[in-house]
């Protein structure tokens, strides 16, 4: 059954203040969910004032100012900074994103961010995305070749057949597609959602491997594939500009059509 | 992790709406409200069955300001559910899927629907 509630250990409780110490009169208000495994307590959202005027465009730039000056326990993941590792995909503003992507200037009024939606937390903005990675594993993201031949050679690919792989292998699966799809916040056992999916369809587009009647056959389940309701929220989200949605549409209409 | 102790973390009640997925779930509702229109109108012909008197109390309901509202949201639930599935059955062809076409197309099922109503209600009432 769905469940439209936070369940009870879950409901978001109003948090600490943290107000501006350098007298900057250019403020940004935002507001940051919390949640610490240490302390038996629900999760809460804690307000910061940040002085813009020494503080990077990004929202990763607010995210660094607050654990380097304000608040050291504040926890998120980051890494590369630039959009290619996929490890800061948080929900800002009401949107999945990269923090390290987006500019705070974008944004009107107040700044909320939240954790990756509908999966559990394991401290402040870093959630467990441990089922995406086994449901990645299912769909087996390795080239699979039964020529022996091919596997001492190299195999060549034409041009047109590589470009079939463009808007596909960009994904950097940051999971900012899968957790903004309501699809996949309420059926993620059985659900593939559309990070797996658009992988999926990466593997049986490679003209390369020689799997693809197996792979499609694998995934054409009533809901590991057909969970989708073309919401496209994934499409929307994507930070790199992909377009899972379409991916699940051309296994769809695959199957359809073999 | 399955940890129970582990908090959920908020999804529908701050994800960000758009058009797309308003039009889903505004899809889905029109589907069960179509349900119920059908069972009205088997409702209707049961009430026929049942003699004069009652018919009419039937019709009092019906040309009621209520009665309207739910009659002409019923042809709305319908125009729009099957304008909708149109749009899904061009999806399943393989077309729209650019986030621009499908916020356009998602529109267009909005006021063609609207329209579609009100062409339905001016044909009823022999304006047209």
């Amino acid at each position: 059954m769905v469940q439209f509630n936070l369940p009870k250990n879950s409901k978001i409780l109003k948090g600490q203040y943290f107000k501006d110490k350098t007298g900057s009169s250019n403020l940004k208000i935002v507001h940051i969910y919390r949640w610490d495994p240490d302390k038996n307590e629900n999760p809460r959202e804690d307000t910061f004032e940040i002085d813009l005027n020494s503080c990077g465009n990004k929202v990763l730039d607010i995210l660094n100012k607050i654990k380097n000056e304000i608040d050291s326990s504040l926890t998120f993941r980051r890494s590369c900074a630039h959009g290619v590792c996929g490890s800061c995909a948080m929900n800002v503003d009401g949107v999945n994103t990269l923090s390290c992507m987006k500019s705070h200037k974008e944004i009107k009024g107040d700044l909320r961010i939240f954790p990756l939606p509908h999966l559990k937390v394991v401290k402040d903005l870093v959630a467990d995305l441990s089922k995406l990675y086994r449901q990645y594993e299912s769909i087996e993201p390795w080239l699979k070749t039964k020529n022996s031949k091919s596997k001492k050679n190299e195999i060549n690919q034409s041009k047109k057949s590589r470009e079939k792989l463009d808007g596909l292998y960009e994904c950097i699966m940051c999971a900012c597609c899968s957790t903004s799809c309501p699809s996949y916040w309420w059926n993620s056992e059985k659900y593939l959602g559309p990070a797996v999916l658009l992988q999926a369809y990466r593997w049986i587009s490679d003209s390369r491997d020689d799997e693809k009647k197996e792979r499609l056959k694998k995934v054409a389940d009533k809901l590991k594939l057909y969970g989708c309701h073309t919401i496209m929220n994934c499409a929307s989200s994507c930070p790199k500009g992909l377009n899972p949605a379409k991916a699940i549409g051309s296994i769809k209409k695959m199957l359809a059509t073999s | 992790m399955n940890d129970s102790k582990n908090p959920l973390s908020p999804h529908i009640q701050i994800y960000r709406w758009h058009i797309s997925s308003l039009l889903s779930i505004t899809h889905r509702i029109s589907g069960v409200i179509n349900l119920i229109a059908l069972i009205s109108i088997f409702f209707w012909l049961t009430v026929l069955s049942l003699g004069e008197n009652n018919y009419e109390t039937f019709l009092f309901i019906v040309n009621s300001f209520f009665g309207k509202f739910i009659l002409i949201g019923f042809t709305w639930s319908m125009s729009f559910h099957v304008l909708s599935g149109i749009r899904h059955l061009v999806w399943d062809m393989g077309y729209g899927f650019e986030i621009k076409t499908a916020n356009f197309s998602g529109i267009v099922v909005i006021i063609s629907s609207l329209l579609l109503t009100i062409i339905f209600w001016l044909f009823a009432r022999g304006f047209i």
